[in-house]
């Protein structure tokens, strides 16, 4: 069997190795065939590593430790579902997910993005083989999921955090977004190569793009929620590189998917469109080799392994190959278009965008300073919190604010007037915002305050463009609200999706600010009857229970919460202690308060000898926003991406039709 | 009216020296934290990030009058007292690999309280 | 055993999967790769051209609508973006 596997694994690295000499060649000589026969070494190659992956999966289900990863994630004990989640437990596993989503991503593009022009794809197809090519070496030559080994009687288990619905599903999305990026960076250089000057590779992966950075930003806010409810420290980011590793490459792929939208609609910026790819695909490799070579000092960070300098060599060549290969094509990238003025819609996208790459940089030499540091003085030095809150305050709020902004600017040029008179309901509503806030005492925080007042400023600017909108589509007559309403989304949905993500980005916002500028938190020691006090809510310490489960003896201690003379509940913060892996988990005990979406959150920090409970208890208002806004974000992000007949026979009679005429 | 030459490029210039400028300001006075191994505690007054490996038995109470132990440089050379107080970590235990921030005083670490975080040295575990 | 016959087929399947566009086609009248040329690469940029400056007269007209851009600017670009568009109409014919 493990036989079978590795076989697959040479097989789609010869595959790879194929796609990327033999469609190299076949694209520049131009050869018909050869093209073709190297985007069906692709497609192939994605069914090879499925039957490497597939044998990886049918070990870690029978818990057959003669692999040595299965014994070194699984246990006998763990439950199957877990022990299948294993396969991306450790980094030979995660190395082959992602070839297996690189694969999947690239057979799917090649096939379905045919509207790039045959001889764009042509190069795609040894661009994206080449990423897969530097995966598949090290697979097969470097970090073997596959390796055998001696069975031991048992495995080591899987950590107990990622037993856990949200670790289960985390690495995945997380993956489809990182690896998602190769795609519109393959086909970015694909035009390169092809010397095409115009914006078909940017039509044809729209969707890709769209959906890579959706994925992206849900698996991060799915990882904050499995750092919130799992490890439990009372927070849910803490600026460690792994975390910083998927936010860098989205806040980069934000910025691409809003400066495309500016080439598309004035031609303008074509250079920095490309460089922005490239930058937000080398984040993404970045922030994996960030995550597996241990490199940066984390506590997330794997064992000090050997595939680190095979990364930062990759993407030292990539980075060095797509620089100069913009650079040789500047002359056709140069557009006739100029920025015709500072207040303008095109205006508002680019100051958005040198914020967000602002943002991305000072987060990337903050995750770099130990080693620079290290390398000029001698001695590392870390940044924490207070670097990167003063720069996601400098940066970030100046971006909330353009959320709301940018809708209301025309395109081209906007007269101060016109602005002045869109603008007039959004800042009523802020500023009446603000001296409510004021006079309700947020004004302990005056981040808090001025995160709040654009918010409302933005939510307004957005209920605006649809009230606004509906209100159009219904006097050109014949429909009413409801029919105006679906009819402008519809005719609209980047548009109104975007909006509705815009409205997801400042619930996010929202609950960031109320979660950590307005927080209260208490710890006190507790012997069973002592109570304290949170917030407003007392709780009453009664003592400790201890159940033996399957693989863990759980400890908890019972809380029961009260306000004034409601008794709220009994809540079990506690920890868990794991046999086989030798551990002790933190659990923690969440009460959400519904009405005002703010939680009361409970950790059992120290259980003592004396029957005593250290017990420190947080109280986070509006954090429960971050969750809705995900929700938001989806959906938002899918009516964006919902496929539009019209859009598509447009685009079809610009591209294909010349093709019939030719 | 259209301008001559393009304001995009004076924007991006501009915006560049406004980041530089901010982020000089920025490190020029908070700069950051040290990160050390007990044997070069020695030369560093001001508060450092000490990284090393917990030797002997922790004695003590980190919720009531603090936690004590040692920690020893990676190759076990020099070795250093620590008093901590606030949340330990569950992984915490002899032989684990630690990060705490403080300052040295009169020979002992004084650590800033909740500042504790373990390392995991072979699996993956995020811990605060 | 079965591990073998299965690696087997698996490694046939894909030489046959690379193979296919040779076997479908063994000596092929026209093998090249159809490369737009200028004219082609021309029209395309026009193509792309007429429908930016349709697409900018449509927003136009809709933010006038809903009130981003008052009278007097509406009138002032009318005429520039109504003209680009009749222009960029003429030259992709």
């Amino acid at each position: 069997m493990p036989d079978l596997g590795r076989a697959a694994l040479v097989t789609s690295f010869l595959l790879l190795v194929y796609a990327v000499v033999g469609g190299s060649y076949a694209a520049w000589r131009g050869r018909r065939r050869l093209a073709e026969s190297a985007q069906n070494a692709l497609v192939a190659a994605f069914g090879a590593t499925v039957v490497a992956a597939i044998v990886l999966l049918a070990a870690l289900a029978r818990h057959d430790f003669s692999f040595r990863y299965v014994a070194e994630h699984t246990s006998r004990e763990l439950p199957l579902g877990y022990s299948l989640t294993a396969f991306w437990g450790g980094q030979e596993g995660s190395l082959l997910l992602w070839l297996l989503v690189l694969c999947g991503y690239s057979a799917a593009a090649v096939l379905t993005a045919r509207r790039a022009g045959r001889e764009v794809i042509a190069w795609v197809v040894p661009t994206l083989g080449l990423v897969g090519t530097f995966f598949a070496l090290l697979l097969v030559f470097v970090a073997s999921p596959l390796a055998t080994q001696v069975a031991p009687a048992d495995g080591a288990g899987l950590n107990p955090s990622l037993q856990n619905p949200y670790m289960a599903v985390h690495p995945p999305l997380l993956y489809l977004g990182y690896v998602g990026l190769t795609v519109p960076f393959a086909f970015a250089m694909g035009a390169l190569l092809a010397r095409r000057t115009d914006e078909r590779w940017i039509v044809a992966t729209r969707r890709w793009t769209l959906a890579a950075w959706a994925f992206l930003g849900v698996g991060q806010l799915l990882g904050a929620h499995w750092a919130y409810v799992e490890i439990g420290w009372g927070g849910y980011y803490a600026w460690d590189p792994v975390e910083n590793a998927a936010l860098m490459p989205w806040l980069a792929a934000t910025a691409f998917l809003h400066s495309v939208m500016i080439q598309e609609k004035r031609g303008m910026l074509k250079v920095w469109n490309v460089l922005l790819v490239v930058l937000a695909f080398c984040l993404s490799l970045f922030g994996t080799f960030l995550t597996r070579s241990g490199i940066i000092q984390s506590i997330h960070s794997f064992t000090q392994s050997s595939i680190g300098p095979w990364f930062l060599g990759f993407i030292c060549v990539i980075t060095a190959g797509a620089l100069t290969l913009v650079f040789l094509r500047l002359p056709l990238l140069r557009s006739k278009t100029r920025l015709e003025s500072l207040v303008s819609r095109e205006a508002t996208f680019l100051y958005n965008n040198l914020l967000l790459v602002a943002l991305a940089l000072t987060i990337l030499w903050g995750v770099v300073y130990p080693l620079l540091s290290e390398a000029v003085t001698g001695t590392a030095a870390t940044v924490s919190k207070p670097y990167y809150n003063f720069f996601l305050h400098s940066f970030g709020l100046p971006l909330l604010l353009l959320m709301g902004i940018g809708p209301l600017v025309a395109w081209r040029r906007a007269s101060l007037r016109a602005l002045g008179r869109t603008f007039l309901w959004p800042l009523a509503a802020a500023v009446v915002a603000g001296a409510v806030l004021l006079a309700a005492g947020a004004g302990s925080s005056r981040i808090g305050v001025i995160a709040y007042t654009f918010s409302v400023f933005v939510l307004a600017s957005i209920v605006l463009e649809f009230a606004r909108g509906t209100s159009a589509r219904r006097a050109l007559g014949g429909v009413g609200w409801g029919g105006a309403f679906s009819s402008l989304v519809a005719r609209n949905r980047r548009r109104y999706g975007g909006y509705i993500v815009h409205a997801a980005v400042v619930l996010l916002a929202i609950g960031v600010a109320g979660s950590s500028a307005y927080q209260t938190v208490r710890e006190k020691r507790l012997h069973p009857g002592n109570s304290m006090t949170v917030a407003g809510n007392r709780l009453v310490f009664r003592g400790f229970e201890s159940r033996l489960e399957g693989n863990h003896r759980a400890i908890r201690a019972l809380v029961d919460v009260y306000r004034g003379s409601d008794y709220l509940g009994r809540y079990r913060p506690g920890k868990n202690q794991y046999f086989a892996e030798d551990q002790i988990s933190n659990e923690v005990s969440i009460r959400h308060d519904l009405l005002t979406g703010g939680d009361l959150f409970l950790i059992a920090d120290q259980v003592n000898a004396d029957g005593s409970v250290d017990l420190k208890a947080l109280q986070k208002p509006l954090v429960n926003l971050l969750w809705l806004a995900g929700f938001v974000f989806v959906g938002g992000a899918l009516i964006a991406l919902w496929p539009d007949a019209r859009e598509e026979r447009r685009l079809a009679e610009r591209y294909e039709g010349a093709a019939v005429r030719a | 009216m259209a301008r001559r030459g393009s304001p995009a490029r004076l924007i991006v210039a501009l915006s560049v020296a406004a980041v530089l400028a901010v982020f000089l300001v920025y490190t020029s006075l908070a700069g950051g934290t040290p990160s050390i191994q007990p044997g070069q505690l020695a030369g560093h007054t001001g508060k450092v990030s000490l990284v090393g490996k917990v030797v002997g038995k922790p004695s003590g109470d980190a919720h009531a009058g603090g936690l004590h132990f040692r920690l020893s440089d990676r190759n076990g050379a020099a070795s250093v007292p620590v008093v901590y107080k606030g949340s330990v970590p569950d992984l915490f235990k002899t032989g684990r690999e630690v990060v705490v921030d403080g300052t040295l005083r009169g020979g002992v670490f004084v650590a800033v309280p909740n500042t504790l975080v373990t390392k995991c040295p072979s699996k993956y575990t995020p811990k605060k | 055993m079965s591990a073998a016959l299965v690696g087997a087929l698996v490694a046939l399947s894909c030489v046959v999967v690379v193979a296919v566009p040779f076997l479908r086609d063994p000596d092929a009248q026209d093998d090249r790769l159809l490369r737009p040329g200028e004219a082609e690469q021309r029209r395309l940029a026009l193509a792309e051209e007429r429908d930016r400056a349709l697409a900018a007269l449509q927003e136009l007209e809709f933010d006038h609508r809903t009130g981003k851009v008052s009278d007097d600017d509406y009138r002032e670009v009318v005429g520039v973006l109504r003209r680009r568009a009749a222009e960029a109409l003429r030259a992709v014919g």
